[in-house]
């Protein structure tokens, strides 16, 4: 073939490049700096308004969230790349299992959340009918919340909390074990056996993708809408993995173009895959919106007094900037940059994107999770309490981020016995 | 306008897209600049060959959609507010959160028109006439599976001899004299 005089050709040593070891030290630093920052601001909003550790323990379900995201979403990406096929799944395929490896760190982070779960949830603090009739007395809870509690009490208690919550994580260890190291016996293996290897890939992977959005709706309604117990919304786990799907994709893009400074994604990350990670990541920010826009004019429209106060309890009292600024933040930034070619397509600029985008839904969860507690709904105000949303987070995803560091140098950055690593290496304008 | 007559240009036909952005970069570099490349699907690297310039078919996008959003909402705005303002389970008349949705409806539709009639004024479209589909290789290959550099005659460097013998040095697989 005439391509042949433009084909590149893969470089032998296909290991993780020397800064990763950079990068994991820098994220140490970088978590270790905000852990004190965080214990800090603890210990003055404790002093401020005893509310210190509160805020440390909400922001702590941030962060929880948020590399849950990374790492459960990585692991559903990974899945949808299986069944989908596509050059741009051959490039993310390494990165995103040592994403799916960095769950143990998900884990720990939910077991400090289960510990404290009494300061978090009002279902841990109030467990039978004679505790919220006396909270409802004693004016801690209001009568709906009271119903709400006595009524969800099946659903919502602490030993549900803790099986289902297990169980999520055992089904996201079994399939993060077994696409693991079937990766690895699928490179030692025959290109022969690659048919094989692609047809055994989606069977894993399809009914995969059913269980992953069914068990990460569950993780998020215990995690997240349960911390206001009088509220529901039947998009709720929808919305939550379209936001992993946004915030997985903008972290590995940003993975992918860092990587790309050497060997080997210096030679297998080209224009035409970036360009089309970006429109991937364009449809998200797209589909999130959609959503979240949803949700609140079906709410809005029904004016139902179950269910409006939830909105209420995020409009009211300031916190309109928020979600104002969250509309922007989380949808008009991206949306306007991403439109654009040439950022899609200029390394720099889409990892300045990003990384925006990371921090994005990062504001988008603050807002989410903050107005549930009694002092902050529909009164935004200031304490020290509030800066952990910026510190507690920070250090967490840092700690995730050298942890999966570790895991991207255990194995070979490309998976080589795949149909599209040939396409990949040939020029760009030779694809159709 | 008197019809034109004469040579269009010198029609190269290349059989993969590798060769033909090879060519293209040579007579770019070699000072060509009346030559245009023709592929039966996109090819990116052609167009950067041939220094493509940016064209306006983004900001016209931009223009339709803002314009049918700018409609839309206006519209639905002067209903509620002004023409028929009804009470609708206590909301203000001005309910901006119900507006959203045909807004952004309009938006994609207008803007999806002004790219596809945009892109098609831009071109020139639709024309009645092309001398390229006087060239038999043309017609057949153009939308199937071959690749065409053509020099044009307006080009001052254009001679027919000379290019006719510098097109063969990148052993195309023919070269086609192309009439008006």
């Amino acid at each position: 073939m005439a391509h042949e005089s433009h084909t590149r050709t893969l470089p032998a040593d296909l290991s993780a490049p020397v800064f990763v070891d950079g990068w994991k030290t820098r994220a140490l630093m970088v978590g270790a700096v905000f852990s004190i920052v965080a214990v800090i601001l603890a210990l003055l909003g404790q002093a401020q308004d005893q509310l210190g550790w509160d805020h440390f323990l909400r922001a702590w379900v941030l962060g929880l969230v948020l590399t849950f995201g990374w790492s459960v979403g990585g692991l559903a990406l990974l899945m949808v790349q299986y069944c989908s096929g596509g050059k741009w799944g051959l490039l993310l395929r390494r990165p995103l299992e040592a994403m799916t490896r960095s769950l143990p760190v998900v884990f720990v982070y939910w077991v400090v959340a289960a510990i404290f779960r009494g300061r978090l949830f009002l279902w841990a603090q109030y467990t039978n009918v004679s505790d919220t009739a006396a909270a409802l007395k004693a004016g801690a809870i209001t009568e709906i919340q009271q119903h709400c509690l006595d009524f969800k009490r099946p659903m919502l208690n602490s030993e549900t909390f803790i099986l289902v919550s297990l169980l999520c994580f055992a089904i996201w260890g079994f399939y993060t074990w077994r696409l693991n190291t079937l990766g690895v016996k699928r490179d030692a293996d025959t290109p022969a056996n690659t048919p094989y290897w692609i047809k055994k890939f989606e069977n894993i992977s399809g009914p995969g993708i059913v269980i992953y959005s069914l068990t990460m709706t569950a993780a998020v309604i215990y995690w997240v809408m349960s911390m206001d117990p009088t509220w529901y919304s039947s998009v709720y786990g929808l919305l939550f993995l379209v936001g992993q799907g946004y915030s997985v994709l903008a972290l590995s893009i940003i993975v992918a173009i860092s990587l790309s400074k050497a060997e080997p994604f210096k030679t297998i990350l080209r224009q035409t895959e970036q360009h089309d990670m970006g429109k991937f990541t364009f449809a998200f920010v797209m589909l999130n919106i959609y959503l979240a826009f949803g949700q609140f004019l079906i709410i809005w429209s029904g004016n139902l007094p179950e269910e409006i106060p939830w909105y209420l309890d995020r409009i009211r009292g300031h916190w309109g900037v928020i979600i104002t600024l969250d509309f922007i933040f989380h949808w008009l930034i991206p949306f306007t940059l991403l439109l654009s070619r040439d950022i899609k397509r200029n390394k720099k600029r889409l990892t300045r994107v990003c990384q925006w985008m990371v921090f994005a839904k990062a504001f988008d969860l603050f807002w989410l999770i903050e107005p549930n507690f009694k002092d902050a709904a529909r009164n935004l105000h200031f304490s020290w309490g509030i800066l952990e949303y910026a510190a507690v987070p920070v250090a967490m995803a840092s700690f995730w981020v050298a942890f999966f560091c570790t895991r991207l140098q255990t194995r070979p950055l490309v998976q080589t016995n795949d149909p599209h690593l040939a396409e990949i290496l040939e020029p760009e304008h030779a694809e159709a | 306008m008197p019809p034109r007559e004469g040579t269009y240009g010198l029609l190269a036909e290349f059989d993969n897209p590798s060769d033909l952005v090879r060519a293209t970069k040579q007579a770019r570099q070699d000072g060509w600049r009346r030559m245009e490349c023709y592929t039966p699907y996109p090819v990116e690297e052609a167009a950067e060959a041939l220094n493509f310039h940016r064209n306006k078919v983004p900001l016209i996008t931009l223009v339709g959609g803002l314009m049918g959003l700018a409609a839309m909402f206006l519209l639905e705005t002067w209903i509620s507010v002004l023409a028929y303002p009804l009470n609708i389970a206590g909301r203000p008349t001005y309910s901006w959160p119900a507006f959203i949705v045909p807004a952004y409806e309009w938006t994609i539709l207008w803007a999806g028109l002004s790219a596809c009639f945009g892109m098609l004024a831009l071109n020139g479209l639709p024309a009645l006439y092309h001398p390229l589909f006087n060239a038999p290789n043309f017609r057949d290959g153009a939308t199937t599976d071959k690749f065409f550099l053509c020099l044009e005659a307006l080009d001052p460097k254009f001679d027919l001899i000379e290019a006719r013998k510098y097109l063969e040095s990148f052993q195309p697989a023919s070269v086609v004299e192309v009439q008006y």
